[in-house]
This record gives C-alpha cells, structure tokens and sequence, in this order.
C-alpha cells in the first residue's frame, strides 16, 4: 500500500491529522500548478483551499486502484476552470490590458527578466484551455494519457493544445525580437 | 521534458514556470482548521448493499403514527384511483359491480380429517397462536373437521392443534421452520371468498 493510500485509510478510520500529511505532500506542487493556471495568488489559494476540502469531504469515494495525486489534480484542475469561469470578467479585462501592455513600446514592460511574475504574464496570455494544457504537459510533466484521464479531452486535441501553446509562445518571442 | 524542437524560448518559459512556489504557511494552517471543522469522511457503503442489505429501522412511537397514517392514506388515494379506472366520476353509481370487500372478509375454511380426535382447533397468526380462539366443529359421521373465519389478504401461518398436539395441514405447502420446534403450513389469501 502506498503512503498515499495509507494516509486516506486512517484518514477514514478517524484520523484527521493524516490529512495533514497528504496536504503536506501536495500542497506546494498543487499551489503552483494554481498559480500558474490562475495568474495570482488569492485566486490560487482560494482553488487550494476548495479542492483540499472537496478531496476530503469524498476521501470515502477516492478508489485505491487511482493515484492519489492524479484523483486530487482532476479535482484541482476542475476548481482552476471554475474559479476562472466565475472570475472571467476580471480575467478578460486583465489579457485585454496585457495585450496593450504587450504592443506599448516601451520594452521595459513586456522583458523584465527571470522573473516569476514575468513568467506568470506570458501564461496569463495564453488562452485558458492552451494554458492548462501546456502547464500540464511541461510544468507537471504529465504523459499525454495521464492528462485525457485527469482532464477528460482526447489525446489528440491536447496535443494540439500544446503544439498551439507552444506556437504562441514563439510567436511572442519573434515578435518581441522584431520590435 | 521540452522536445528537442521546441523553440528556446518556450523552454526557458517552461523552466521558469517549473520553479516551486514559495506557499504561505499561514493558508495552509487555515486550510487544516477548515478541514478539522468538517465532518468526517467514513468508509463508505456501496450503493448497491444499502439497497439490498435488510437494515433495522429505529422509530418512535409518534414516527409510526405517522407513517400508518401515510400508508393508510396511500391506500385510501390508490382504492380511490382503481374505483376511476373504468372512467366514472367518484359520484356516479357503479352497476353491475360488486362492493369493494373489506380485506379481512375475505373467508376461508379449514378442513381437517381426524377421525380419531377428541377435540381440534385452528391456530396461526390470524389468531394470536390461541388454542382457544378458533375451535374446530367435528361433522357427525365422517371425522372430518372445519373452521371458517374471515381472513386478510396474504399469506397466513397456520397449524392444527389435535387433542392438544400440533399437527400440520396435508394438504397445504409447509413453512419453514418457525424456530420453536414446529412445523407450520401456510396458506395464501386471495382477495374474494377462498372457500
């Protein structure tokens, strides 16, 4: 038995505290995933605390024959694309002022080094759907198959979700190269 | 990890995004007071042997009332709909149908041959198991013995009692065993005269 499947079996016979363990073991990896699909992180930790909570209100329905960790991300990626369904509003306003952002001359804005804030901009340009793809693929490392089971879409339409990510991340490089 | 085609750039965004996070200790304590204030999750019961699985049911008094009431009403509402069936109003006469029998006046006789006994009486679950209650009539000549009662409609449980010992009905299936040592009969109540 695994330590995860260990954990959720004495979580189920009582244990509280060996939730703590689990959370322990995928808090971190869970926050980033978050903010990098969310783009802060007062969105993130909201989509932590709803899926850490939602995991353990169905701890009894969660199936051994599952990894843990891939049980609790199909959670995470579900509570990702609520929270930005609920918050879209906001988040169109923020790719429109970053595309503005993106064409201003002023070169400053859109190359500021390697930083994660930086970093966190390019994605937020991403489409939501190419975004989760790409973190999936290249930020979790995730097969292909893993991420049809976790996110429920076809092998190949996430392929060509992140041969699409990947084009307009080039596509931003040359044109930041060319300007 | 990155293709080997991909473009620089995407690797380099791709490393950069791959760098752990650096969390609040605090969201994570507040994330674990949230869980301790929940419920707590159990092991859970297929769906399947909720259903199936025979479950003692713990009710008050006043629960029963009100769902006897319920079931009686129920049956009410349901006599109330077969009366419509043919069409008619509730108000219309029926012709040419008979009145509904109340369910306990469906009769039936009970017949046993014992030549030889002295006294006979009909015991089941109609009666309370009471030797007393439903004493059998002997015909003069042929040692044939019979009871006729009202009777619901169902399956009842029923034995002889032949000069005080208990003696089944050979010509009704038997019930198993009651637990106490004897062997009963059974017989199914139809709705009508079962004579």
């Amino acid at each position: 038995m695994s330590d995860d499947a260990a954990d959720v079996q004495r979580v189920l016979a009582g244990d509280v505290d060996a939730y703590a363990a689990l959370v322990d073991r995928y808090y971190d990896r869970c926050a980033r995933f978050a903010i990098r699909m969310l783009g802060n992180r007062d969105d993130a930790e909201d989509a932590l605390q709803a899926t850490f909570l939602r995991a353990y209100r169905a701890l009894n329905r969660y199936q051994e024959r599952d990894r843990f960790s891939a049980w609790l991300y199909r959670i995470l990626v579900n509570q990702c694309r609520s929270i930005a369904a609920r918050r879209a509003h906001r988040e169109r306003v923020f790719v429109r002022e970053e595309a503005l952002l993106l064409n201003a001359p002023d070169r400053a804005v859109t190359w500021s080094g390697e930083d994660e804030e930086f970093v966190q901009r390019v994605l937020n340009e991403l489409d939501p759907l190419l975004r989760e793809a790409f973190l999936l693929k290249y930020i979790e490392e995730m097969s292909y198959e893993e991420m049809s089971a976790l996110t429920g879409v076809g092998v190949s339409a996430l392929k060509m979700r992140v041969k699409r990510a990947c084009d307009r991340l080039r596509e931003r490089w040359e044109r930041i190269k060319n300007d | 990890m990155i293709d080997s085609e991909q473009h620089p750039y995407v690797e380099w965004i791709a490393r950069e995004a791959r760098r752990p996070v650096v969390t609040d200790p605090v969201a994570r304590e507040r994330l674990m007071a949230a869980i301790r204030a929940e419920p707590a999750p159990t092991t859970r019961v297929p769906f399947w042997r909720r259903v199936v699985e025979p479950r003692a049911l713990l009710l008050s008094p006043a629960t029963m009332g009100l769902l006897a009431a319920g079931l009686v009403g129920i049956g009410v509402v349901a006599g109330g709909l077969a009366m419509n069936r043919d069409g008619r109003s509730v108000d219309q006469p029926r012709v040419g149908v008979a009145p509904q029998l109340p369910v306990s006046d469906t009769v039936v006789r009970f017949v046993l041959v014992a030549p030889q006994a002295e006294t006979v009486s009909l015991v089941g679950d109609f009666n309370g198991w009471d030797s007393t209650r439903t004493p059998m009539a002997r015909a003069a000549s042929n040692g044939v013995w019979t009871v006729t009662l009202p009777l619901s409609v169902g399956r009842h449980v029923y034995s002889f009692l032949v000069d005080g010992k208990w003696s089944v009905d050979p010509n009704a299936p038997l019930a198993p065993d009651d637990g106490f040592g004897h062997a009963n009969s059974v017989r199914i109540v139809r709705k009508g005269s079962a004579l």
